[in-house]
């Protein structure tokens, strides 16, 4: 329990003035700073679980935002369950859980409800899994029962994809077991032979060894590697030689030669052919992991709930409600309603009085846009000034941000898949492979004519032509830079991503929310006839309590400058114009060049350049301007100029107008510049950008969605919209920009693991294949060497764990 | 000789196989979705658990 008085006893929270909700006890009296938090509260002292309050660890206090009011009707929820007996199994993401005592309540609480057989949390994805019967409770009850604590459950449909990636991952753990299990078991009688071959041995002893090798291997081969052998097969059908081709080609060759030894009474190589399929798929293994940690944490980035729209519902009798309901629902011609604050769901028009609605995310304009009645607002632009009616436009699957995704689908569609290092060293050396096994063949049958010999040492050639380090060689490295940049909240969707990061020479950006606070900030007082501190205090009282960016802030700078601004109310808002407040007899007015025009009075400065104003006036007195700029981050300068020491040129993609776009670039000394484009011009510049270098974009609005997906890699920031998240294979889960550099050093870094390891394993191979091709290679000796190179490997792999701070490793080849 | 050692060589084999089956049933059944729980829930001792949820 929070000590401090100020505390909220629920969400920790200091309680702001004016809302101090008490709850006498016995003993004390609890403080909360709201309805719902008290809600919670009682809710948890009536299941008796009052131990969640000693037991937690916050490191975060708080609730998620919109929390206690979530809510979800029975069809928002249908797509998270499934039958399973005559149970029913619903699956939810829950957001704000932070320490073990929060799964603890959720399960308890969720668990005591009628009906409910079991409610069980994934202490690592967040997920509760609840089985329940039907008859007793409903899931929208259930999922309100979560949502009353102060925690933000969502409905987690998992769709084919996600389904898909799940058994795969099963799938691959199933077949590692079983080869790494027969593997050991071969490894005994191999050590037995290997010591038969230098001793001597029982050649009846020697036999059954080797039968058993082979029932052991036969397996490993054909079950735990089918994966190599159709990945083969199809590279094979396409012409593409790829790196399962060659493994296919050195373990059926090693097999296939063993098959025939053991009928002939030569040596066998069933444990190379084994330790090949087990090694490469340990590798294929650590990439997996390193996709899903990245993927089950973007999913938690994401808000998976479908958008809703407050639909306006007139009965027969003429009165009217509204209902929540799923935006796909929605017709062209019905009426919604949105609230301030609130993303309009659907293109609409406006159907009363004016709004101003925020367009930033999907237009790129920062500051808010005043619209009419009757002229069309876009489906996630957000509504800032007055609870609306809307008609709307069009229906979902053909509003503006449907046809962003469409946008971003074809993008996706157009862009190859990455080509990984090891695949373009392939190409060329599967054919340099099989050219020497051909011409060692020739040269022993023909030039030698020793037919056995032959055949022995062009396929000796192939099994040493795999090694295991190449199966190891990139996916080590995914798995341990990944790790690291995981831990610096930076995630990559895969290993190519990882690899076409670390290729990454131009990085272009959205201005607005990306190199921009995405919010304005005073810069200027330029008070006329009074203090500076007068003009500010003048203004914050006006435009206290104002959801409009420009007041919060002033009200911002305000509280910074030690100014106490607090909303005595009567403030009127004029949309477009500004805000109006009759104090002591006298009307206050903050607004811009118009509101004073239309107020009849006098402006003495003229307008400077790209910055936003706020005048002041009281009565028909003129108090002066503040000057406003939605000013760049501050690690902007500093990222920019990191960027530039790394060799990567930087671009601004703006639908901003000119001005801004240019006084931003200049301010940050960006290299190019261009402003005034659509979602589809942003894809143009960076597709035309793609030929010459690997480009990356940066952005978090709508409009950046299609860009984000055209671009080598696309990169998104916590905190944007759920379209560029979806769109992006780069996320950085705090919204600073350091730790972009950060992502393309790490990045670079594995690339350059990754080549020093597939050096390594080609390296070993050319200087086997001779040896190999020329009779001379023993199998003990090619399996120490294999394990020597494998081990090598994974150490170089580890070096990447202490990239984060150290710009630069050793160019060690 | 040859015999017993064939019977040895067999014998763990099929204890080997047994394993690796039990293993399987087990992620299959979900045991290892969640790795980070057990270690705080071994700690929560008020409430008799329910059947474990499968996967």
């Amino acid at each position: 329990m929070p000590d401090a008085a100020s505390l909220c006893s629920h969400c920790d929270l200091p309680i702001p003035q004016g809302v101090l909700i008490e709850h006498p006890q016995p003993d004390r009296t609890l403080s909360f700073c709201c309805r719902g938090c008290l809600g919670a509260y009682l809710i948890i002292r009536g299941a008796g679980l009052e131990a969640f309050y000693r037991k937690r660890s916050w490191e975060q206090p708080g609730t998620p935002a919109g929390a206690f009011e979530a809510s979800a009707g029975a069809e928002s929820l249908e797509g998270c369950l499934s039958a399973e007996g005559t149970l029913t199994r619903m699956v939810l993401i829950v957001e704000g859980i932070r320490c073990a005592s929060c799964v603890w309540l959720i399960e308890n609480l969720v668990r005591k409800m009628a009906g409910v057989a079991s409610a069980r949390v994934n202490f690592a994805t967040h997920r509760l899994r609840i089985l329940f019967d039907g008859a007793h409770t409903t899931p929208s009850a259930l999922f309100e029962s979560v949502a009353r604590l102060g925690y933000l459950p969502r409905p987690y449909t998992s769709d084919q994809q996600r389904q898909s990636a799940e058994s795969e991952r099963r799938g691959l753990l199933i077949r590692f077991s079983a080869a790494a299990f027969l593997s050991l078991q071969l490894m005994g009688y191999s050590w037995a032979l290997y010591a038969g071959y230098f001793q001597g041995m029982d050649p009846q002893v020697r036999l059954l060894l080797q039968w058993l090798a082979a029932l052991v291997a036969t397996p490993v081969i054909f079950y735990a590697g089918a994966p190599f052998l159709k990945g083969a097969f199809r590279s094979l059908r396409l012409g593409a030689p790829n790196m399962d081709l060659l493994i296919a080609l050195g373990v059926l060759s090693a097999f296939g030669y063993s098959l025939f030894a053991l009928s002939s009474g030569g040596e066998v190589y069933f444990d190379s052919a084994a330790m090949i399929v087990t090694l490469i798929l340990l590798g294929r293994l650590f990439e997996t992991m390193a996709r899903a940690r990245a993927s089950s944490a973007v999913d938690r980035l994401l808000r998976l709930r479908p958008p809703f729209a407050r639909r306006i519902e007139t009965a027969a009798d003429g009165s009217r409600r509204t209902m929540e309901v799923p935006s796909a629902r929605v017709a062209p011609g019905d009426l919604i309603a949105v609230q301030p604050g609130e993303t309009i769901p659907l293109d609409a028009t406006l159907e009363d009085r004016e709004t101003e609605v925020d367009e930033s995310l999907v237009s790129g304009e920062s500051l808010p846009v005043l619209k009419q009645r009757g002229q069309e607002v876009l489906a996630g632009t957000m509504n800032l000034s007055y609870a609306i009616e809307l008609r709307v436009l069009r229906d979902s699957s053909r509003s503006y941000l449907s046809r962003m995704a469409a946008l971003v689908e074809e993008a996706q569609a157009r862009r190859a898949p990455i080509q990984k290092q090891a695949d373009r060293l392939c190409a060329l050396f599967v054919p340099a492979v099989l050219c020497l096994s051909l011409a060692t063949w020739l040269y022993w049958a023909l030039a030698a004519s020793d037919a056995s010999a032959a055949w022995l040492n062009a396929i000796s050639v192939l099994v040493v032509a795999c090694p295991c380090a190449l199966g190891l060689a990139t996916p080590t490295a995914i798995l341990v830079a990944s790790g690291a940049a995981a831990r610096a909240g930076i995630l990559f969707r895969g290993g190519d991503i990882l690899e076409a990061a670390g290729r990454v020479r131009h990085v272009c950006f959205d201005k607005t929310g990306t190199l921009t606070e995405g919010a304005p900030r005073v810069v200027e007082l330029a008070p006329e006839g009074i203090g500076p501190l007068e003009l500010l205090t003048t203004a914050g009282r006006i435009e206290a309590g104002s959801s409009h960016p420009l007041a919060k802030a002033i009200c911002c700078r305000a509280a910074e400058d030690g100014i106490e601004v607090s909303s005595q109310g009567g403030q009127r808002t004029l949309p477009g114009l500004g805000v109006e407040l009759v104090l002591e007899g006298s009307v206050h007015r903050a607004g811009n060049r118009r509101m004073m025009e239309s107020a009849g009075i006098e402006l003495p400065t003229a307008s400077i350049g790209t910055l936003s104003e706020v005048h002041v006036a009281k009565d028909n007195r003129y108090l002066g301007c503040i000057f406003l700029e939605d000013s760049p981050r501050p690690e902007a300068g500093a990222v920019l100029d990191e960027l530039r020491r790394l060799g990567i040129r930087t671009g601004l993609l703006t639908g901003d107008r000119r001005g801004v776009a240019r006084s931003v670039a200049e301010k940050l000394g960006l290299d190019e510049c261009s402003w005034e484009l659509t979602p589809e011009q942003k894809a143009l510049r960076i597709r035309g950008l793609k030929p010459q270098a690997a480009v990356m974009m940066v952005g978090d609005g709508i409009n950046d969605a299609p860009a984000l997906a055209e671009a080598s890699v696309g990169c998104a920031m916590a905190g944007g919209t759920d379209i560029a998240l979806e769109s992006s294979d780069l996320v950085l889960t705090r919204p600073d920009l350091a730790r972009l550099p950060l992502a393309i050093r790490i990045a670079r870094s594995c690339l350059r693991i990754v080549r020093q390891n597939l050096f390594w394993a080609f390296s070993y191979n050319l200087v086997a294949m001779p040896l190999a091709a020329t009779g001379h290679l023993a199998p003990i000796h090619s399996a120490i060497a294999m394990v020597a190179s494998s081990i090598l490997v994974l150490c170089n792999s580890l070096r990447l764990k202490s990239i984060p701070g150290g710009t630069s490793c050793s160019n060690r080849p | 000789m040859l015999k017993s050692t064939l019977i040895l060589i067999l014998l763990s084999l099929f204890l080997g196989l047994g394993a690796w089956l039990v293993f399987v049933w087990a992620l299959k059944k979900g045991e290892f979705d969640d790795p980070e729980g057990p270690k705080y829930r071994m700690l929560d001792d008020d409430e008799p658990h329910h059947k474990e949820d499968a996967e």
